[in-house]
């Protein structure tokens, strides 16, 4: 297997974990408060994109504005229902809240869907395509292209209208920004509508491939709050970067073997999935002890 | 019947949790003039700063604004009223570029927002040369410059001007104040909150001394200068 198809591969994955953890990173930046729910939004989406597939049956990419808006809205419900009445309160009181939100979630999808695992429609077609050596699928392009395409859109936002400035403003000094006319919650309700936007975003794109349950938010949670560790909490380059990372671990760690033939009699213990996983969680710890503030660091510092 | 002055405080009450801050407050500024508040530290100014802008709750008394109440409005609502705040310690928006930190602060449409930067740069020449830095990346006295302008964004009609002079060397301090005139030229009234009071009455027209949450003394700048409660109030007589 040649290096650039294992690229390919990290940049598909990276990109849809990217969109995750760039959700959850504009709600920490917003109110401070962590969304547990960041990866039931994604599941969601991934159930979103099922029933939509099933009912027009068109392709995933027409299907995704649609799911965009309607997990938008999904989003403002989240606001209004775990943040608004809590805001007040400390951080740990929405914490709670959107952990309760993510298990409502789960339940309604269990309800409505099912514990089998279901396939979301792919984005263009089945197909495959080759060039430079590289043997693509459609799918995993289009995923990177439909990626990049949100996060620069969502670059755009935050460098080039009022409003993403303001929200940029509203993450960096709440009280000043209320002061200049900024209103803070309708501000923080439409960065809930983006974020579930995003993860729904990743629902499609990764339910295609590795198909969605009711309870298969639970790991994407967690992969979106360790890239925003590794990336630096807060960071919204860090977040990308370390979902990028994250990627590139879960694909090459197990294909080593394939790499380095001498290492194939241990592909199934030492270089398994489930030994890939525990290797993602001890660097993790590592880069929690040796480099508390990610390996990103911060991006506003403090003039000495 | 007269106008009412742009901004009437009326027996102000502001508390932190069992602590009161401000005690039955009273004061007014009209339309264009300038008044400092003077005062030791701790003596209330910044308190009522935070209170008119809507940082801090009113827990008896009014606020008005042309003679409308507005002690329970939020924050936003009074900014987009015509209350300009700069606070105190700047606090400009650090991981904004200058230009951007200027921007996020006037509503109104591109042409205007254009308008507006330039005004900005006019009055803070120096802020026209880093309007692409990050503002964490300014010195303290471009940063409290920056705080200004922004404050004056969306040409508030009352400029809520909160220690400008704090940190700043002597130097810079005047280039600050100095701008004050400019600013009531343009039609904002400012309320400044300053403990150096020699420089404030300087700029404004009348000053009103605070001492322990209470009104101490008001009057003409010239009268405030020459009076002994003035010198008593920061010797902590």
């Amino acid at each position: 297997m040649p290096i650039s198809q294992l690229l390919l591969g990290v940049l598909a994955l990276g990109a849809a974990y990217a969109l995750i953890a760039l959700g959850f990173v504009l709600i920490l930046n917003a109110t401070g408060a962590v969304n547990f729910s960041q990866g039931d939004l994604v599941m969601a989406g991934g159930f979103g994109a099922v029933a939509l597939g099933q009912a027009l049956h068109w392709t995933g990419l027409a299907l995704l504005p649609a799911l965009l808006v309607g997990m938008a809205a999904l989003g403002v419900v989240l606001a209004v229902l775990t943040y608004l009445p809590l805001r007040r309160r400390p951080p740990e009181a929405v914490f709670i809240s959107t952990i309760a939100f993510g298990i409502i979630l789960q339940n309604l999808a269990n309800r409505l869907f099912g514990a089998e695992p279901l396939a979301a429609p792919s984005l263009l077609g089945a197909g495959r395509v080759r060039f430079a050596g590289v043997n693509a699928s459609l799918q995993s392009l289009a995923t990177i292209g439909v990626a990049a395409l949100l996060i620069v859109a969502l670059h755009v936002m935050f460098t080039h209208t009022q409003t993403g400035r303001r929200l940029r403003a509203m993450a960096q000094d709440r009280d000043v920004a209320l002061a200049m006319g900024i209103p803070v919650d309708r501000m923080v309700v439409g960065t809930f509508a983006v974020a579930a936007a995003l993860a729904g975003g990743a629902g499609l794109l990764l339910s295609n491939v590795f198909f969605v349950t009711p309870t298969s938010g639970g790991e994407y949670m967690v992969k979106a709050y360790i890239a925003v560790v590794i990336g630096g909490w807060g960071s919204i380059a860090g977040a990308v970067a370390g979902a990028l990372l994250i990627a590139a671990f879960e694909v090459i760690y197990p294909s080593i073997p394939l790499l380095v033939p001498a290492l194939l009699p241990w592909s199934d213990t030492a270089f398994s999935q489930t030994t890939s996983t525990i290797m993602l969680d001890a660097a993790v710890l590592l880069i929690l002890m040796l480099r508390p503030q990610g390996l990103f660091g911060e991006r506003v510092r403090q003039r000495p | 019947m007269t106008a009412p002055p742009l901004l009437s405080v009326e027996d102000l009450v502001v508390r932190y949790g069992a602590v009161t801050a401000l005690h039955g407050v009273c004061l007014h500024v009209g339309a264009g003039e300038a008044v400092a508040l003077l005062g030791a530290n701790g003596a209330g100014k910044s308190t009522l700063m935070k209170a008119l802008i809507g940082l801090m709750p009113a827990a008896a008394g009014r606020i008005l604004l042309d003679g409308r109440p507005i002690q329970t409005l939020p924050a936003d609502r009074r900014a987009r009223l015509g209350i300009g705040y700069c606070p105190e310690g700047r606090r400009v928006f650090p991981g904004l570029t200058v230009r951007e930190n200027l921007l996020v602060a006037c509503w109104g449409n591109a042409a205007l927002r254009r308008h507006r930067l330039e005004s900005a740069y006019a009055l803070f020449p120096a802020l026209a040369e880093f309007r692409g830095s990050l503002a964490w990346q300014l010195s303290g006295g471009q940063q409290q410059m920056l705080a200004i302008a922004r404050s004056l964004m969306d040409a508030p009609r009352l400029l809520l001007l909160d220690e400008p002079s704090l940190g700043l060397s002597p130097r810079l301090t005047d280039e600050v104040l100095d701008r004050i005139p400019t600013i009531l030229a343009g039609g904002t009234a400012v309320l400044l909150a300053e403990q150096n009071a020699t420089k404030a009455l300087a700029v404004a027209g009348r000053g009103i001394l605070f001492a322990r949450g209470r009104v101490a003394a008001a009057g003409t700048a010239a009268e405030l200068a020459a009076s002994r409660d003035l010198h008593a109030a920061f010797l902590g007589g």
